[in-house]
Parts: structure tokens; sequence; C-alpha cells
């Protein structure tokens, strides 16, 4: 959170630099297959995220030693590509990626019945190709009709935002200058069937209030993707 | 890359499917899939394009950064090309440092285009011995069904051609158009059942023998060789593929020119 600098995010309307009102959600649309040659796959545009998610098997695990006798275990990794930003990122893991790569398997983890295939591995893999704001949530909600498409069983389907606070004001789904010059940011993953959650943290500041908003425009906004998610893997109108 | 286990039994029915002069998705010995390609497709990219060729699809964008010019030219900015294969494009692909065929990849790709001289690297300078750019090319492969040497090369003129140079950005003076003067296609061969096939997919690549890329430029000036993987060839069918290259690069370099006319 970077403090208010010379940006003003949200004008004296209530309109956001994206023409958004403080509880609106940007627009999500999501297609299944866009990795031919994976088990599963999926891409979601957000707003100006572009994310791609694939995922293979179940399959061996190997080496051995990362097997698990009574459950298979999930092989994710985030990454953002070198073009996906303003400046380039140098290709690699790096500290950020990793985190993020280990609370999505975690996440993830909570809802796959991985006791369905003991000792085998699932790989998912999420590529961030154009970021704006919001990428570990595009990532897990990509990751998520991913394995759905792959066939892999789950009790439900990981959905997950982030609003927060941008001149002390809440907003749902923060975009990029609202990320980059707000004050406080709560990336959630949520159950669509049940409102329970898989994920959750956030950084910056938020009175009791202001988190309890945060936390509705989350559960929301979570009802408006899932249905852009059954309708990617399922057809039919919007 | 981990080389999976390739049943003789896909050899020999690939082999038996050349004997009859037949490949088994039905094209022709010099056939290739039917190619896609769509430029400035990334926002935050430069310049940037797609490219998919059957179940192939690979992604190039192009960066700039501000650079020393190296004392020995103080006059010249920089090009890097990068190529990558992430666990993303195929079951084979594993996380992890760089493996050696992607090495190959990137290396065989930037051959191509930096040999061409198709971008002079004197006007990359700003200040002589002071700022220069450094354009940087990423070539990303999203699903691998063979063939990526070709992707990327297409994807990578593709990017570099369609790139802006963001001056006002780095306040540097007007963004323009980066200036790309040739426009080098690679063409690819490999050898299976004992013949070259132009364009194989992941099942060719897996069931054959030894490869030749050939990056031809603008009046069919050769600009990269390489030959890769166990495998003899003839004098004589080099110079057939070399033939069939000129043609087939030559049908590319107007689907890039003419994606770039419909900007």
């Amino acid at each position: 959170m970077g403090g208010y600098g010379d940006v003003q995010c949200i004008d004296e309307n209530g309109i956001r630099l994206d023409g958004r009102t403080k509880d609106e959600v940007r627009p999500v649309s999501i297609e299944t297959g866009v990795v031919p040659v994976a088990d599963g796959s999926a891409r979601i545009r957000w707003g100006l995220n572009d994310c791609i998610a694939a995922v293979y098997g179940p399959m061996e695990a190997h080496p051995r030693k990362i097997q698990r006798q009574d459950r298979a275990v999930l092989d994710v990794r985030y990454n953002m590509a070198p073009f996906s930003t303003t400046d380039r990122i140098r290709p690699g893991f790096n500290r950020r990626s990793r985190e993020i790569s280990k609370v999505t398997a975690e996440a993830l983890e909570s809802v796959v019945l991985t006791e369905l295939y003991p000792r085998s591995k699932i790989r998912v893999e999420i590529e961030i190709i154009c970021a704006e704001a919001g990428t570990r949530c595009a990532g897990i909600t990509a990751a998520s009709v991913a394995l759905a498409h792959a066939g892999i069983p789950m009790t439900d389907m990981v959905v997950s935002v982030a609003s927060g606070k941008v001149h002390d004001i809440v907003v749902c789904d923060l975009n990029k200058e609202e990320d980059n010059y707000g004050e406080a940011d709560l990336p959630m993953g949520i159950l669509p069937n049940t409102g329970e959650l898989v994920f959750l943290q956030m950084d910056g500041d938020l009175s009791p209030e202001q988190f309890q908003e945060a936390w509705d425009y989350n559960m929301e906004a979570a009802q408006i993707i899932h249905k852009e998610m059954v309708r990617a893997l399922k057809g039919g109108d919007e | 890359m981990s080389i999976p286990l390739v049943p003789n039994l896909l050899r020999a029915h690939l082999a038996e499917l050349a004997a009859e002069d037949k490949r088994h998705d039905g094209r022709g010995q010099f056939q290739g899939r039917d190619v896609e390609l769509e430029i400035n497709c990334l926002p935050r990219a430069e310049g940037s394009a797609r490219v998919r060729m059957g179940d192939t699809i690979v992604l190039a964008g192009v960066k700039f950064q501000i650079m020393t010019p190296y004392p020995d030219r103080p006059n010249e900015g920089g090009l890097m090309c990068s190529a990558e294969v992430r666990p993303v494009a195929g079951r084979n692909w594993e996380a992890g440092p760089p493996s050696a065929e992607s090495i190959e990849l990137g290396r065989v790709v930037d051959r191509g285009i930096r040999e061409s001289g198709c971008i002079n690297t004197e006007d990359l300078c700003i200040i002589p011995g002071e700022k220069a750019w450094q354009v940087i090319l990423d070539v990303f492969a999203i699903s691998d069904d063979g063939n990526l040497f070709d992707a990327f090369g297409l994807a990578a003129i593709a990017a570099l051609r369609s790139a802006t140079v963001p001056a006002e950005r780095f306040e540097v003076g007007e963004d323009m158009p980066l200036d790309v003067s040739k426009t080098p296609i690679m063409c690819s061969y490999h050898k299976i059942g004992g013949r070259f096939v132009y364009d194989a997919d992941k099942r060719e690549e897996l069931g054959g023998d030894e490869r030749i890329h050939i990056t031809l430029g603008d009046d069919d000036h050769v600009h990269s060789l390489q030959k890769g993987l166990k495998g003899i060839f003839t004098a004589a069918e080099f110079a057939e593929i070399n033939e069939q290259a000129r043609s087939r690069c030559a049908e590319l370099r107007d689907l890039v020119n003419n994606a770039l006319e419909g900007e």
C-alpha cells in the first residue's frame, strides 16, 4: 500500500478510474480448452488481467519422496510472463511467486478430493499473460475452472476476489491504481455454494466496519464470477 | 524436458506411412498445419504476437529498457532474445532451470533474427556513450504440439515488427515505430521414417530422427541453420528442403506483412 500519491482513484461522483461505482466487479470472461495439449485448461480475462491455467494429471508422482500414500499431491506453480507488466519481469522463480504458488496450492487442496488418487500428482500451471491487480485471485479462479475442465473431482470450485480501500472508501475488486495507491487489500478464496473460505490474505488498514464491508463485497462478487465459471464449463447463455 | 519413452510401434507406424508417402494426420510431405497470426494482442507489451499452428500456441512480447552502451560500442543499443518453455506447455516440460532443449530453441530463434540484421543497433542509440535502447524479445510457449521452433520464429519477428519504441514513457522523445528492415522466417524439417517432412507435430517429433532448421531472410538469404538430434542426411536431401523452405518462407512472410497491414 503506497499511500495517496498524486492519483485520484475516485472522483467526486463516486466513479472510479475505470468507470465503475464502488460496488462493481470488473468485466470477467472465462473460456476453457485454451491449452489443447493439457488435460484441462482455462483462460480468465478480468479487467486487463489475462491468465491461463493448465492442469496435467493425475499422473505418476516422481521423485518418489514427494509421493503421499493416502492422497495425491498438488504441484502448483504461479508465474508472471516477462511481458505481463509495464516493466519487464526477469524469468525465474522469485519469493513473491513462490508464496502465491504455496497459498494457491493450499486453497485448491482444500477442495480437490486428493484421497481418490494416492501416490499421484496433479500439476496446476498458472501463467499471468497480462497483469492488472488481483492476479493471484485470477490465478486461483482460473485454476479451479481448469481442474473442473480436467474432470478432477472437487467439493466446490474456489472463486477468488480482492476488495480493498482507497481514499478511505471501501471498493469492490481493486484495479491497478487502487492496488498501487490504496490503503488496504483483502483477497479471499470463497466456496460459492457454502460461503466457506479456503484462502485469505490481507494487508493495509481497515476499521472493523470497513473490513465487514470489504468482506461482503467479496462475497457478492464471488457469486457473479461463479456464474461465469459455470457458464464457461457448461456452455449456454451468460 | 524429460524425454518420454517412445514406443517402437509409433516409430514403425510413422515409417510405414512414410513408405506410402503419407503422414499420420493426412498431410502431404511438405504441407504445414494451418497458421493463425494475431499481432498486438498483449496490452502490457510494446509489440506482441500470438501464433497458432495446429495445437501449438505461442506468444511473443517486446519490452524496452534503457541501457548504458558498452564501452567498445558507444553508439549502439542492444537486442536480447529469450525463449521460455514453461511446464504449462506440455506434460514433458518440467519446472526448474531452462533445459538444454529450451536453451537451444531460444538461441536458434535469436540467431535468425540477429544475423539477418533486421534491427540496426546503431538506430537504438539515444545519447552516445550514455543512453541507448535495449530491445528485449520474450517468446513464450502456451501449448506444445510440435515444431515450437517455427512458431517461436514467426511470433518473434511479427512481435518485433509490430513494436513501438516507448520514448514518451521514458521521457526521451516521442513514441515511434521500431525500425525492422527485414523479415527473417524459420522453416523446420524433421526426418520421419527416412524422409524429411515440414512442420512435424508432437507425435512425429517423438517418433522421428534428426531435424533441420533453416532461417531465410528477404531475397532468400540464409541467416541461420541448425541440425538437431541424432541422424545423418545427404547434400541432396538438404538441397530439397532448402528449396522447399524458400517458397514456404515467402508465404509466411506475406502472412506477417498482411497481419501488419491490417493494423
